[in-house]
């Protein structure tokens, strides 16, 4: 029973984490390890909707680094003699019974979780988080703008004096680099319709940001996200929400953030859907906010993007 | 809508990414924890802090700058520096320091709060992290280490040195109890003593993996099934703010190295309550309940967050005149 103890069950917990990361884990470059995650189910690459790109080689470090232990600890036993001495700090290990209950705990929670989980949050955490339509409650603000717009884009009294308008770059340029904000407009990617492809978060910067928002006012934009209703001003019926998940480090701590779009029938798409959507880009003043409302010509149902959260 | 709805799919997202954030660093704690233990020997660590403990205490709070290390790592390496005979009061100094006291943090800090005072923030958060760690050092200096530590991680003049932990990943067959680890390893070969540092550094893993997968559960399950709209109303009261967020930061449980940009979108909350979110969190959340839990005795577990929570919400609302 003590070999169990001692060298098995360790071995077998190591070897599952390390399982579980390299599956979740991205492929190292080079076509040998391309072959592997083929032939494989390693290097999945659903790390992504996890972690943002600067966490994601430990994940595969780690997972080797397990793999080697989990080596290690098949070929070289060591013994368990603090056990059966009763000299462990915890109280749990010191009965069999308190063994196996702690293996269960090592193994169980991962092995599920991984095997099961989805690739992006549901509806329940998005609507216990509080689906933002509002840029400057997100991170990552500069320094205000103007004195007049400050006053128009503060959705909540603060105490801080923290910037209610600022000159964010939009969260794609910053994560793909694909977008920066220019007064220009053709460093925007386009769709072979010649539409702008644009994110949520661009959108709600352009709310708040008068440079941001002459490159998409008024232009025709193709936006993907999840269709949520909206149950804020929509007295007509007609206005739901494309929402996108944002997280700063990993998705514990991602929030949704959503752009108005106005339609002249509201979808019949279930809710959660990811659905592409074509529009014209517009600000209005509601409430004494200017918000970011697509008026959408088309909304069609279409695949998850590759990375379901944005960073 | 109700303050409480679980969803599982919601639960594995969340817990998934915890721990593809934290088992890295847990790792890279236990792995230098596992080659301190084989290849620096008591004798040379005691070498490396002043013999006088008020400038020991001050040394260690500043060690996070040339060795930095996120909450996790940190609970494990010390684990390892206490038995090797680091007085506790450095060790607990360097536990609650590093985490803040580093330049990752800086770094972060500034950069989450750029365009809003980002050098205050920093320096306040470093300053005040330094200052909690060190008090926490020299209170814990007066008193005897087995009325706080685990009965197993007491140094050798006080009980006998044994590896502690699960105790399923223990030492090799060779291993004296009554002897430092490093001294067994000191005649094997190179290749030899790394086998020796993994399998020590698998047993710390292991053993803080445990306490690091219930923390991680419960502050999924809150972080995921609790409503967090029920926190807004408290934006605009000072006092309440602090301790909400505060609250927040033991519940989330974000590593320190990136909870800055989490505080900087609240948007509607004070600078102090944020300051308050980032001082307390990287020093107390519900998996470092866990882990300590390792360390220490259960009242010190129990006591610790206390005080902290107490000094913190007073420094904090202390200086909200100042800031505001």
């Amino acid at each position: 029973m003590n070999r169990l103890f001692s060298r098995w069950l360790p071995c077998v917990t190591l070897a599952a984490w390390s399982i579980v990361m390299l599956h979740y884990s991205d492929a190292p470059s080079g076509a040998f390890w391309k072959a592997i995650a083929k032939w494989t189910h390693l290097f999945s690459g659903r790390v992504d909707s996890f972690l943002i790109p600067a966490f994601r080689g430990y994940v595969l470090a780690a997972g080797v680094v397990l793999g080697i232990m989990a080596l290690v600890f098949a070929l070289f036993p060591a013994d368990a003699e603090c056990c059966t001495t009763a000299e462990c700090s915890h109280p749990l290990s010191r009965f069999t019974f308190g063994k196996w209950l702690t293996f269960l705990i090592l193994l169980v929670p991962v092995s599920v979780t991984a095997m099961f989980a989805p690739n992006a949050f549901g509806k329940n955490a998005m609507m216990n988080r509080g689906v933002l339509t509002d840029a400057s409650a997100l991170p990552q603000l500069a320094k205000t703008t103007t004195p007049s717009s400050a006053a128009l884009n503060l959705p909540l009294p603060t105490k801080d004096g923290s910037p209610a308008s600022s000159t964010p770059a939009p969260a794609t340029a910053q994560a793909n680099g694909a977008q920066k904000p220019s007064a220009e407009n053709d460093y925007l990617e386009r769709t072979p319709e010649g539409y702008i492809v644009a994110e949520v978060l661009d959108l709600l910067y352009a709310a708040q940001d008068p440079n941001l928002r002459k490159d998409f006012e008024g232009k025709t934009v193709q936006l993907i996200g999840q269709l949520m209703p909206d149950s804020g001003d929509n007295a007509k019926g007609n206005r739901f929400k494309a929402v996108r998940m944002f997280m700063t480090c990993c998705a514990a701590d991602a929030r949704p953030v959503a752009t108005l779009v106005e339609a002249t029938d509201a979808p019949k798409i279930p809710e959660m859907s990811w659905i592409k959507i074509v529009g014209t880009a517009t600000f209005p003043i509601e409430n004494g906010r200017r918000i970011a409302v697509l008026k959408a010509t088309k909304v069609d149902k279409t695949d998850p993007p590759s990375e379901t959260m944005l960073y | 809508m109700h303050w409480f709805t679980f969803s599982p799919n919601d639960f594995s997202v969340a817990f998934l990414s915890v721990l593809f954030e934290g088992v890295p660093f847990l790792l890279l704690g236990s792995l230098i924890s596992g080659f301190v233990d084989v290849f620096v020997s008591s004798e040379r660590l005691a070498k490396i802090l002043p013999k006088n403990p008020a400038a020991a205490i001050a040394l260690s709070g500043l060690l996070g700058v040339i060795f930095p290390m996120c909450e996790c790592g940190s609970v494990v390496v010390i684990r390892r520096f206490i038995r090797k005979g680091l007085p506790l009061s450095c060790a607990v100094t360097y536990m609650l320091a590093a985490p803040i006291v580093s330049p990752i943090v800086a770094l972060s800090t500034v950069t989450a709060f750029r365009g809003n005072r980002p050098w205050e923030m920093m320096s306040l958060r470093l300053g005040i992290g330094y200052l909690i760690a060190i008090a926490a050092g020299f209170i814990v200096y007066c008193f005897p280490a087995r009325s706080i530590l685990q009965p197993g991680l007491v140094k050798a003049e006080e009980a006998p040195k044994r590896r502690s932990g699960l105790g399923f990943a223990a030492a090799p067959v060779e291993t004296d109890p009554q002897r430092d680890f490093s001294e067994i390893a000191g005649g094997a070969s190179i290749p030899r003593k790394c086998i020796l540092a993994i399998q020590s550094a698998t047993a710390d893993f292991l053993d803080v993996a445990f306490f690091f997968i219930v923390g991680t559960s419960i502050a999924s399950l809150f972080n995921t099934a609790v409503n967090q709209q029920i926190i807004l109303p408290f934006a605009t009261q000072p006092f309440l703010a602090i301790v909400v967020l505060m609250v927040l930061a033991a519940i989330v449980a974000l590593c320190s190295t990136t909870d800055a940009f989490v505080a900087a979108s609240f948007a509607t909350f004070p600078r102090t309550a944020k300051l308050a979110f980032l001082v307390f969190g990287p020093v107390f959340d519900l998996k470092l309940f866990w882990l300590y839990g390792l360390l220490f005795r259960r009242r010190f577990v129990i006591l610790l967050p206390i005080c902290l929570f107490i000094v913190i919400l007073f420094i904090c609302y202390q200086i909200f005149p100042v800031f505001h």
